[in-house]
């Protein structure tokens, strides 16, 4: 995976754009992911990662070969997800799309006469809370908690990602578990 | 009771599956023994599993066209710019 990544890589950079379209759709789920968990915005999700893949592309220049890729990429996009949300004025939630109910369209493509099943219904309430706890965490438990448990990567990785000492890492995972228990203790 | 924070820091090294053998055995008798702490863990795990019970979404259809779209046709005039 890795010896695709690096090809493609010196593809792009000898003015390949097609070979950043590979890039792209390697990685976009998980780009679009961090960013839908860490923003709670689908709008915004898309913008970030856009952002993300520009900014890969326009420096990629600046990768170092015998970094992961994914770890240079996640970096710019949970950084560019930071400051974003830094930049969120308070009252933004205010007419934000409701978070985690992107299942919602899926159904809303079925014809209106099939009804729901309870425990579909129940669970995208689940999920929309549960989106809701983890956007009301502080930016820095948020990313530790989202890179940890929705893109599954090791504490090591997320400390390259994050520039983050390992005991910082696992500091603000400690705190954002704790957080999040208070808040989700008796979902 | 308030237990000490050595046994909720023995939960966070369990985990993070680090905890060394002996504390495990530590943490295990002490969750036997003590329902506060048995409840809190249980709650630290239960939170785990809802986290990653979001389910795994999908990037927007043409996404990656709409990137390739945002590219500047030429790099170094992009790289000039900056």
């Amino acid at each position: 995976m890795e010896a695709l990544i690096k090809k493609r890589i010196k593809q792009v950079i000898k003015g390949d754009q097609n070979a950043f379209g590979d890039i792209i759709d390697i990685y976009k789920d998980k780009v679009f992911q961090i960013c839908y968990r860490m923003l709670g915005n689908r709008h915004e999700a898309e913008d970030i990662s856009q952002e993300a893949f520009l900014r890969a592309y326009v420096n990629i220049n600046r990768f170092n070969m015998d970094l992961k890729f994914s770890t240079w990429l996640y970096r710019i996009a949970t950084n560019l997800c930071i400051d974003r949300i830094r930049k969120k004025k308070p009252d933004y939630y205010l007419d934000a799309e409701v978070p985690g109910t992107d299942g919602l369209n899926m159904y809303s493509q079925i014809s209106s006469d099939t009804r729901l099943p309870e425990e579909d219904v129940e669970s995208l309430e689940l999920q929309a809370l549960i989106q809701r706890e983890i956007s009301k965490l502080p930016e820095k438990y948020r990313s530790v908690i989202v890179l940890k448990y929705i893109e599954e990567l090791s504490l090591n990785e997320i400390s390259e990602i994050l520039e983050l000492p390992l005991g910082t890492v696992k500091t603000r995972i400690h705190r954002g578990r704790e957080a999040l228990r208070k808040q989700l203790r008796h979902v | 009771m308030t237990c000490s924070t050595e046994v909720i820091e023995y939960m966070h090294q369990y985990l993070d599956e680090e905890i060394l053998e002996q504390d495990k055995v530590k943490l295990k008798k002490h969750l036997d023994e003590c329902e506060d702490c048995a409840i809190h863990f249980h709650e630290l795990k239960k939170t785990i599993a809802l986290v990653q019970s979001t389910s795994h979404i999908q990037a927007p259809a043409n996404f990656t066209e709409n990137v390739l779209g945002l590219l500047p046709k030429e790099k170094k005039q992009a790289v000039f710019k900056r």
